[in-house]
């Protein structure tokens, strides 16, 4: 078989990836230890680090945050009583991942924990003071164009929007840059068209337009982050300046002096995007938004409700029993989201009606996007008056019918009732003794997809095979 | 000595197995694709046929399908 339909046969072989949104900590985790070395020079990182941590290490690192030597890990162990063993292990590892202890040997052997110097020194800055002011905390004269917190959340909006809309197509190309794009292409949400190398939408695309607005925008930043280095910008101090975005106060204007150049250039990324809220670029002055101040809560998947509340919180689309979608809308964007798993029958001026289908579901299905994501989707826009109807005697776990739910499951379902493993099969031994030793190799090295023993047939990966042979030629041998 | 075969594993519901069985011997995709039978729910194919047969199972699927509701014209 030749290299490309190898390739292309374990790409189909394999169904799409779902779209991963790592919260802070996975994030970090996959940092190197030199950038989280970085990082911790950054008392908001540090505070911001700590706030997520579990219970049981924010508890351990109090207590070790004044001790100036390695404490010993069985007096560490000590703070917990073992009934509690799991959680400890838990906490312990989290520490150790993140880098904010090491461990570090004690004088007459025994192994200790030693918190990141770093990290100690400016948790201790974050949690007592001191250290440099930050630096848009400068007293600003009382803006004589102040915003209220109603402009920036509708201005956030429609700068976000902007960029869903971009992606799902709506021809409009104006008030997106350059920048904004290339980011899109660089997280594989959107690629260029073999043809004419305009932008189209992928499937993480897809299911990144069904995510809820925070994630969003943290996964968006996350891929920002990561080309930042090439921008000459610093991956950290544009971590850290969001950081201490997301500990100011709505409504607030905050003061760019004492900014250095570079941190201007993010400011105005964050413009574009809708983090920040500026009159003038040179206005000295500038508001963070509601998205800003939402990236640390990314964590909790079931959060207080959608989390912008401008036009969002206020769910539009009825599902009823008959699988038909009514969507209270007159934004193209919600229109062009609803589109992507529904067949839409009518529009109006304020309202869309749609029927959910095998065939719609379906092509949303083959575009990446999983049923989970379709319901939690409708479910998370559900109409108040959805709320209200079902509240007699059977209330389901979920607003929506528990038909249409079971439909959209099955219908995904139906879809993978295969799997494909590509692989190699290994039978026609001449002894049991000679197919076990190539089973155990097999199994040890996890490579073993499959086996029988009365058939004397073994299945390898495609990747365990040559590993497999080069022992089966060595066993010959012998 | 020992035979080293190629191709892809397919894990299904016995159902489907059989359905597969039954394309490889009416020869319904062209040609026989199955290199061994492996238990209920596992098969070894030779892996240049799956696309096919992933459409085929699709058609499959397709028949099998009732719309439930109606558009409401």
């Amino acid at each position: 078989m030749s290299e490309s339909s190898k390739s292309k046969l374990s790409l189909k072989l394999n169904p799409s990836p779902t779209l991963q949104c790592k919260n802070l900590h996975e994030y970090l985790k996959s940092r190197t230890p030199q950038f989280l070395e970085t990082l911790y020079n950054y008392p908001t990182i540090c505070l911001a680090v700590y706030r997520e941590l579990p219970e049981l290490a924010r508890h351990f690192v109090i207590r070790l945050l004044f001790v100036e030597q390695p404490v010993p890990q069985a007096v560490v162990a000590s703070w917990v009583s073992q009934t509690h063993a799991k959680e400890q292990s838990k906490a312990c590892e989290a520490l150790s991942e993140l880098s904010v202890w090491q461990e570090a040997p004690i004088p007459g052997g025994l192994p200790g924990w030693m918190l990141a110097q770093s990290f100690k020194k400016n948790l201790k800055v974050a949690l007592l003071g001191g250290g440099r002011p930050w630096s848009m905390s400068s007293s600003l004269e009382p803006d004589g164009k102040a915003r209220d917190i109603a402009f920036l959340d509708a201005y956030a909006l429609e700068r976000w929007e902007c960029v869903l809309h971009y992606m799902v197509g709506s021809a409009q190309t104006e008030g997106i840059s350059a920048d904004a794009v290339r980011i899109l292409l660089h997280a594989g949400l959107m690629t260029r068209d073999a043809e004419d190398g305009s932008a189209v939408i992928t499937k993480a695309g897809f299911q990144f337009l069904l995510l809820s607005t925070a994630k969003q925008v943290w996964l968006f930043l996350q891929h920002y982050l990561h080309t930042a280095e090439k921008r000459s910008l610093s991956a950290a101090e544009c971590l850290a300046f969001l950081y201490q975005l997301s500990f100011s106060t709505l409504g607030k204007d905050y003061s760019t002096e004492g900014m250095s150049n570079n941190m201007l250039v993010f400011l105005q990324h964050l413009r574009e995007f809708g983090l920040v809220y500026q009159r003038k670029r040179k206005a000295g002055r500038f508001y963070p938004t509601r998205l800003a101040l939402n990236i640390t809560c990314v964590s909790d998947a079931a959060g207080p409700g959608p989390l912008l509340s401008a036009g969002q919180a206020r769910g539009h689309l009825v599902l009823e029993t008959n699988y038909r979608v009514y969507a209270y809308t007159h934004s193209s964007l919600q229109v062009a989201l609803l589109g992507l798993f529904t067949e839409l029958l009518y529009r109006f001026p304020n309202l869309v009606v749609g029927v959910l289908t095998r065939e719609s579901v379906r092509q949303a299905l083959r575009g990446g996007i999983t049923a989970d994501q379709i319901i939690h989707y409708l479910e998370q826009h559900s109409h108040p008056q959805m709320l209200k109807s079902e509240s007699g005697g059977i209330r389901a776990t979920s607003v929506l019918p528990p038909t249409v739910v079971d439909q959209i499951r099955l219908w995904e379902a139906e879809r993978n009732r295969f799997t494909y493993t590509e692989g190699v099969v290994y039978n026609q031994f001449l002894s049991q003794a000679d197919f076990t030793a190539l089973r155990d190799y097999a199994r040890a090295a996890g490579v073993l997809t499959w086996q029988s023993e009365r058939t004397r047939t073994a299945l390898v990966t495609r990747a365990g095979h040559d590993d497999v042979k080069r022992f089966w030629k060595r066993y010959n041998k012998t | 000595m020992v035979n080293v075969m190629k191709g892809v594993l397919v894990e299904c519901d016995p159902a489907m197995k059989q359905f597969l069985l039954h394309l490889d011997e009416t020869l319904a995709l062209g040609r026989k694709f199955i290199l061994q039978d492996l238990d209920e729910t596992h098969l070894f194919i030779s892996s240049d046929i799956v696309e096919t047969l992933q459409a085929r199972v699709d058609d499959l699927m397709d028949q099998l399908s009732i719309p439930v509701h109606d558009k409401g014209l």
